[in-house]
């Protein structure tokens, strides 16, 4: 491989992590050139959008090189984004050779994050705290704390079995509601409306919408429109489990359940 | 109220843990999530609708995140993901839908448009906060990190 394709490749693969993890457009295009910039490669042409980049370097001289990476839209790392922002600083302030940067990439990319427990009960712990925020007593938000474990539980279930996103938005919804009507027929006395509330606010597209926002005004249009689009969607696959739980609901009790 | 300040953090840095951010920043997150959410309740108190509160709250949050980021050297989106949990309308998302399956259209129609303009008035916030340039909080960060 010639040493611009090496440096493109190199700049390509610290663009995908941060791009996988939940970065923004523009820092992921500003990364990609600064480290063409820090090892000498000027003439180059970077785009980016959510779910792919694309770049050339030199390209009217002997040692043009051009690639294309898909980027499928990952889990939401924020670890790592902050990482490869330190590892892109180092590059920049020329720190590390490229074998060096290569090395520490793949420890980027390898580096331990928070374990499926820490992720269960950090979901619980979410959920009861929005369902006290939003108007639940304590006794509301224990209630949510076991159905946003469930939650948790279930999508680490549903991802190793590559369900669909959107199909586990549905079913992780459904299954909120049906667990807090469940205790609420039992007669357990809670605020139902505010434990699925508190349930379902992991779910919600948070962070989508915001990326979105900040691609949109930043100028990638294309790429804040696909983001938007996706955290509508998943606002819908919410309402629709949400629904459908709560009809069913309705129909078993013969119309007679007064949610 | 301090229950809500304390209930608020604590659900922030579990969102903070759900998002991998890096173990030194779940106080800084829980806290900007916590002013975000105060923000929120003092505006709604002094009579506002959720729409403005959340453009206000989000505003603060923004500027905060970027204030933050520029001190500790991390992404803006760290602080800013995180704390915006607070204000995402999950609330409107649950009774738009309820209100649709009771056939109450007309609530419906209400509670969706309401979660249209919440999630409107986040996308205002976040775009304000954004208005200010970059460098001066590179400057910023620069005065802090030289003083210690």
């Amino acid at each position: 491989m010639s040493e611009s394709k090496e440096i493109l490749n190199l700049a390509i693969s610290v663009g995908e992590v941060l791009l996988k993890s939940g970065g923004e457009i523009y820092r992921v295009q500003e990364t990609v050139t600064r480290i063409l910039e820090a090892y000498g490669i000027w003439d180059y042409h970077v785009f980016v959008i959510t779910n792919g980049i694309f770049a050339t370097v030199n390209e009217q001289r002997e040692d043009a090189g051009s690639m294309v990476r898909y980027v499928p839209i990952g889990e939401v790392n924020l670890k790592r984004v902050a990482e490869v922002n330190q590892l892109s600083r180092e590059i920049c302030e020329k720190k590390c050779s490229i074998m060096e940067a290569y090395e520490k990439l793949e420890q980027c990319r390898n580096s331990a994050s928070a374990g499926n427990l820490a992720l269960v009960f950090a979901c619980g712990v979410g959920s009861a705290g929005f369902c006290y925020l939003l108007g639940g007593r304590l006794y509301d938000s224990m209630v949510s704390f076991f159905l946003g474990v469930l939650l948790q539980m279930f999508l680490f279930l549903a991802g190793k079995h590559y369900a669909s996103r959107f199909l586990m938005n549905i079913l992780g919804s459904a299954l909120v509601t049906a667990g807090s009507l469940i205790l609420y027929v039992a007669g357990a006395g809670i605020l139902s409306d505010k434990v699925i509330i508190g349930g379902i606010i992991p779910l919600v597209p948070g962070v989508a919408l915001t990326t979105g926002i900040r691609d949109l005004f930043s100028g990638d249009y294309l790429s804040g429109g696909i983001r938007l689009m996706d955290a509508l969607l998943t606002g819908m696959c919410i309402a629709i489990g949400v629904g459908a739980m709560i009809k069913l609901f309705q129909l078993l009790g013969g119309g007679a359940l007064l949610l | 109220m301090i229950d809500q300040i304390f209930v608020s953090m604590a659900a922030t840095i579990a969102f903070a843990v759900l998002f991998h951010v890096p173990q030194s920043e779940y106080l800084l997150c829980g806290i900007n999530g916590a002013i975000g959410w105060m923000v929120y309740l003092f505006c709604t108190s002094r009579g506002t609708g959720g729409t403005v509160a959340s453009i206000w709250a989000t505003v603060a949050l923004t500027l905060i995140a970027r204030i933050l980021s520029a001190v500790r050297k991390m992404p803006s989106t760290v602080f800013l993901i995180t704390g915006i949990f607070t204000l995402v309308p999950g609330t409107g998302i649950y009774y738009t839908s309820y209100y649709f399956v009771m056939n109450d259209l007309e609530q419906c129609a209400a509670k969706g448009i309401e979660t249209f303009k919440i999630a409107g008035a986040i996308v205002l916030g976040i775009i304000f906060g954004l208005m200010l340039p970059q460098s001066w909080f590179n400057q910023l960060g620069r005065i802090w990190n030289r003083n210690r």
